[in-house]
C-alpha cells in the first residue's frame, strides 16, 4: 500500500515538472511526457469498503488532516523562507522510502518517518516482527551503511517492532 | 481556539488565586496542568473509597529537587540496552550469545553494503558533501595499473595483494629496473606481515563456539588469524627476495626477524639476528622487542632464559638503542615463564624502567600481578602490591600502550577475589569508571570476565542489599551472568535470609537464558522447599514452582529428578494447593521417580488437616504400588491418626504387614 501511494505522489510531481519544462524549453528539443494524473480528491484517501479493510491511523486520515490529527512524515527545514534544496530533499525521501520498502520487504507496519537534524538523516520505521532479530540487524547495518555512502551524510535507523500492524479502524 | 485562549489567559492572570481555588475543586481528578508540585493534593483518592477518605499531607519539595532529578539522568543508564543496538524489546539482546550474534549480524550487514559499494563505485562517486568526507567514498579494491613499473608495485603493496606484489617485483627484477629501497622495505614488510599469503577477506570473524555460556578457558584465542595455523616456511618469498638484495639494512632484517617470530620460527629469527651482528648492521628497538619475547621458545632452562635476555639487553645497550615500554613489557612477560627467579628480577626491571624515565603501562602492572599472585591460591603477599598499584593509578586517565594492557583489569579483579579484599575491588572498579578508562576493559569476553569476578566478590563479601543494588546496576546492561554468577547470587540470598526474593530472581534467570541449566533450577527449588515461610511468601513460591513445572513439562527443557519433583510437591502442599499436589503424584508414577519421605509425610499431614481419610488410604496404596520402603510406617501412621472405616483398616493392616517381611 505504501508503494502505490508514494508512486502516485511522484507521478503527480513528475507530470507537473514535465509540463513546466515543456513551457520553458527554448533549445528546440521538444519532449512530451504524459503520466497518469492523480486528482487531489483521490490522493491518499482510501475508498470506503464493506467494513473488512483495516486502516492504520496514518491511512485513516486524509491529507487535509495533516497538522490537525496527523503529523508530517518528512521533516526538514528546506521549506522555510530563504532555504534551498526542497526538491532535492523530496527526491531523496522518495528514494529512501522505496529503498526501505524493498529492503525490509513485508515487514513495514507503517510509513517511514524521515527526520533531518543537522547533517544526520534519521529514518524512523515501525516494523512487524516477521524476521528473527539477526536478520533485522543484518538489514539495519546494510541499510545504514549503504544510505550513508549514497547520500554522504550519517544515516541512522530507529526501528520499533510490533506484533501486527496497529489497526485504527476498519472501513 | 487560539483567540479565546488568550482571553482566558488574561482573565486567569487577573483573578489568579481566586480562580485557582475554585478550579481545583471542579477539576478534581485532573490535578496536573498548571498547579505546581508544592500544592499537589492527591485528589485521586476521592474516587476509590467512599468510606474513608485519606487526604495525605502536602508534598513539599526541597530546593534542590529539580537538580537532583536532572542529575539522575546524567551518567550511565542501567536500564538501557547497549548503544549499538536498537532500543526495542524485541531487538535487545538478553544473553551474551544474543549480544554477540546481534553485533556480528549487524557487522556483516555493513560488510555486505561495503562490498556492494566497492564493487559498483560508479553509483557512489557523486560528491555533494561540503567539506569532502573521504570515508564515505567507495574504496578502490581492484588494481588499476597493469604495466610493469614501480608505481604498480606500490599500488599492490597498498592494496595488500601479496602474491601480485611478489610477481610484480620479480618481473621488475627480470626487466632489470632498479627498485628503490623504500619500496623494497615496504614489500618485505608486507610479505613478512602476512607470511607470504594473501590476507583472506574477512571470513567469519569468529568461527568458533556456539556453545557459548560456559566461561571460556583462559588461554583461548579468538581471532580468525590464529585459527589458520600459519608457519614460516623454509625459503619462502621473503627469504628469497632478501637473499637477492645487494645490500641489506636494518629495516630488511627487522622485517624478516619479526615475521619469523610472529609465525613460529624463533630459532631462524635468532640465527638471522646473529647474521645481522656478523654483518655489522645495527638493530633497532623492534628487533630486540620481538627477540626478547621469543626467548621462551629458544631456551628451556629458567636460568638460561634469563641469561639470554640479559645478553640481548647488553647488546642493545652496546648498539646504543634506547629501550621503550614494549621492551620492558616483553622482559616481564618472559620473566613470568622463568620460575622462582622471576619475582625479584621483575622488581629490578621495574626500577630500571623508572630510572630510564619510562612510565609503566597497565601491561607492566598486569605482569607483576601475575608473577606475585599465581592462580593457585598462594596468599603470602596479600594484596599489598595491588593496593600500591591502585593508589598510584587512582584518578589518572589511562591510555593503551601495549596490546596486553586490556588484561589488567580482569587480573586485578582476580587478585581481589583470591584475597577477598572488598574495598580494593571497589577501588579497582572506580578506576574503570573514571573518565574513559572503561575502554581499557577490552573485548566483550574480557569485560564479562571482569564483571563476573567483581560480582563474585560482591556476593561473597557484601550484605544482600548492597549485592542487589549492584545487581540492578550491572545486569543486564554491562554483563550477562553465567551459571556461576547465578549460583553465587542464590547463595548470597540464602546467607542473608532473603529467600522471599526467589520468584523475582527466577524471572531474571529465565530472562538471561539459564532456565535450561539443571543446577540452577535444582538450587532454586531446593531453596524454596527447605523451610516453611509466611503465607504470602509461600503463595509466591507456589506460583514460581508451577512456573518451573511448566519448564519441565511443557517446554521439555530438562528432565525431572527425584529431588526436583519432591521439592515442587512440597512447595505446593505448603501453599495449600492440594489438588495440584495430587497431580504431581501422578507425575512421579509416569516418570518413574521416587518421592522422598518428606513428601509423603507432608501429604499425610495435609490429608489429616483436610479430614480426607480416603485420600490418605489412596496415598498409602500408591506408596505400596511404588514399592516404597516407607509404606509400613505410613500405614501405621494412617491407622493411628485417622478414623477409618473397616475396609480401610483392613487394607492398611494388610499393607503394614506386607511391608515388614520384605525388609
Amino acid at each position: 500500500m505504501a508503494a502505490s501511494l508514494s508512486s502516485a505522489g511522484t507521478v503527480r510531481v513528475l507530470s507537473t515538472l514535465a509540463r513546466s519544462s515543456l513551457l520553458c524549453s527554448s533549445s528546440g528539443s521538444r519532449g512530451l511526457h504524459v503520466t497518469a494524473a492523480c486528482c487531489k480528491n483521490r490522493a491518499a484517501r482510501t475508498r470506503v469498503g464493506k467494513g473488512e479493510k483495516p486502516l492504520t491511523y496514518e491511512q485513516a486520515f486524509h491529507p487535509h488532516h495533516i497538522g490537525h490529527c496527523k503529523g508530517w512524515l518528512s521533516q526538514h527545514t528546506s521549506n522555510l523562507k530563504g532555504e534551498e534544496g526542497a526538491a532535492e530533499r523530496t527526491m531523496e525521501d522518495v528514494f529512501i522510502r522505496k529503498f526501505m520498502f524493498g529492503t525490509f520487504h513485508g515487514s513495514l507496519a507503517n510509513e517511514i518517518v524521515l527526520k533531518r537534524r543537522g547533517n544526520m538523516l534519521i529514518v524512523c520505521a515501525l516494523m512487524i516482527q516477521k524476521m528473527s532479530p539477526l536478520k533485522f540487524y543484518f538489514l539495519i547495518g546494510y541499510t545504514e551503511t549503504l544510505l550513508s555512502h549514497f547520500y554522504k551524510c550519517p544515516v541512522k535507523l530507529e526501528v520499533q517492532t510490533l506484533q501486527d500492524k496497529a489497526v485504527y479502524k476498519y472501513i | 481556539m487560539a483567540a479565546p485562549g488568550r482571553h482566558v489567559g488574561h482573565y486567569i492572570q487577573r483573578n489568579g488565586r481566586f480562580l485557582l481555588c475554585n478550579i481545583e475543586q471542579v477539576l478534581g481528578h485532573r490535578s496536573f496542568g498548571w498547579t505546581p508540585a508544592v500544592r499537589q493534593q492527591a485528589a485521586e483518592v476521592n474516587q476509590e473509597l467512599p468510606e474513608s477518605i485519606v487526604i495525605p499531607k502536602k508534598k513539599t519539595w526541597s530546593k534542590e529537587a529539580v537538580l537532583e532529578a536532572l542529575s539522575s539522568t546524567v551518567g550511565r543508564d542501567p536500564t538501557a540496552c547497549p548503544y549499538m543496538f536498537q532500543d526495542d524489546p524485541f531487538l535487545t539482546p538478553r544473553t551474551s550469545t544474543e549480544f554477540r550474534m546481534f553485533a556480528l549480524s549487524q557487522e556483516s550487514g555493513r560488510d555486505a553494503a561495503k562490498f556492494f559499494i566497492n564493487s559498483n563505485p560508479k553509483f557512489f562517486t557523486k560528491d555533494f558533501a561540503e567539506p569532502h568526507i573521504p570515508c564515505l567514498m567507495p574504496k578502490t579494491v581492484s588494481l588499476v595499473l597493469e604495466e610493469v613499473s614501480e608505481e604498480a608495485l606500490k599500488e599492490r603493496i597498498n592494496l595488500r595483494k601479496v602474491s601480485a606484489a611478489v610477481d610484480m617485483y620479480d618481473q621488475l627484477l627480470q626487466a632489470g629496473t632498479a627498485v628503490s629501497m623504500e619500496t623494497t622495505h615496504g614489500l618485505l614488510d608486507l610479505i613478512c606481515f602476512y607470511c607470504d599469503k594473501d590476507p583472506a577477506e574477512e571470513e567469519e570473524p569468529q568461527r568458533e563456539d556456539t556453545d557459548s555460556d560456559e566461561p571460556k578457558p583462559k588461554g583461548r584465542i579468538h581471532r580468525a588469524s590464529d585459527f589458520i595455523k600459519l608457519t614460516w616456511k623454509e625459503n619462502n618469498n621473503a627469504e628469497r627476495i632478501f637473499n637477492l638484495l645487494p645490500e641489506r639494512d636494518t629495516r630488511c632484517y627487522s622485517a624478516l626477524i619479526r615475521g619469523m617470530v610472529k609465525y613460529r620460527a624463533p630459532a631462524k629469527a635468532y640465527s638471522m639476528y646473529t647474521d645481522m651482528l656478523n654483518n655489522r648492521v645495527t638493530g633497532d628497538v623492534h628487533i630486540f622487542n620481538t627477540l626478547i619475547s621469543s626467548v621462551v621458545h629458544l631456551r628451556v632452562n629458567y636460568e638460561a632464559r634469563w641469561e639470554l635476555v640479559t645478553e640481548l639487553l647488553y647488546q642493545m645497550n652496546q648498539q646504543k638503542i634506547r629501550p621503550n615500554i614494549l621492551t620492558f613489557n616483553s622482559v616481564l612477560q618472559t620473566l613470568r615463564r622463568c620460575g622462582p627467579i622471576g619475582k625479584s628480577l621483575s622488581l629490578q626491571t621495574v626500577s630500571e624502567m623508572k630510572a630510564l624515565g619510562i612510565a609503566p603501562s597497565l601491561a607492566t602492572y598486569e605482569h607483576i600481578l601475575c608473577l606475585f599472585h599465581k592462580p593457585v591460591a598462594q596468599k603470602q603477599y596479600g594484596a599489598d602490591i595491588l593496593q600500591e598499584i591502585v593508589s598510584e593509578l587512582e584518578g589518572t586517565s589511562l591510555t593503551c600502550q601495549d596490546p596486553n594492557d586490556v588484561l589488567f583489569f580482569a587480573t586485578a579483579m582476580r587478585v581481589c577475589v583470591d584475597t577477598k579484599e572488598l574495598e580494593l575491588g571497589y577501588k579497582v572498579h572506580s578506576l574503570t569508571e573514571f573518565g574513559e578508562n572503561y575502554k581499557l576493559q577490552g573485548v566483550p569476553y574480557q569485560r564479562s570476565t571482569y564483571y563476573g569476578r567483581f560480582f563474585n566478590l560482591l556476593c561473597m563479601m557484601e550484605h544482600v542489599d548492597a549485592v542487589l543494588k549492584w545487581y540492578r546496576r550491572l545486569i543486564p546492561s554491562l554483563f550477562y551472568p553465567n551459571v556461576q554468577g547465578m549460583m553465587d547470587l542464590l547463595q548470597c540470598l540464602d546467607t542473608d535470609n532473603r529467600l522471599d526474593l526467589l520468584p523475582d530472581i527466577w524471572k531474571d534467570i529465565k530472562t538471561v537464558g539459564h532456565e535450561n541449566k539443571s543446577e540452577v533450577v535444582e538450587e532454586v527449588l531446593q531453596l524454596m522447599a527447605r523451610e516453611k515461610h509466611s503465607p504470602e511468601v509461600q503463595e509466591s513460591f507456589a506460583t514460581c514452582a508451577l512456573d518451573v513445572k511448566n519448564e519441565f513439562e511443557v517446554k521439555r527443557l530438562l528432565q525431572w529428578s527425584n529431588l526436583s519433583l519432591s521439592n515442587v510437591t512440597i512447595v505446593l502442599l505448603r501453599a495449600n494447593k492440594t489438588q495440584m499436589a495430587w497431580e504431581m503424584l501422578e507425575l512421579f508414577k509416569s516418570y518413574n521417580r521416587v518421592p522422598s519421605k518428606e513428601v509423603l509425610d507432608a501429604f499425610l499431614t495435609v490429608c489429616h488437616s483436610d479430614g480426607t481419610p480416603q485420600k490418605a488410604v489412596e496415598l498409602v496404596q500408591a506408596a505400596a504400588a511404588l514399592c516404597l520402603l516407607q509404606t509400613p510406617t505410613l500405614a501405621t501412621r494412617t491407622l493411628a491418626e485417622f478414623d477409618l472405616t473397616e475396609e480401610q483398616r483392613a487394607i492398611l493392616t494388610e499393607l503394614e504387614a506386607a511391608g515388614e517381611p520384605s525388609d
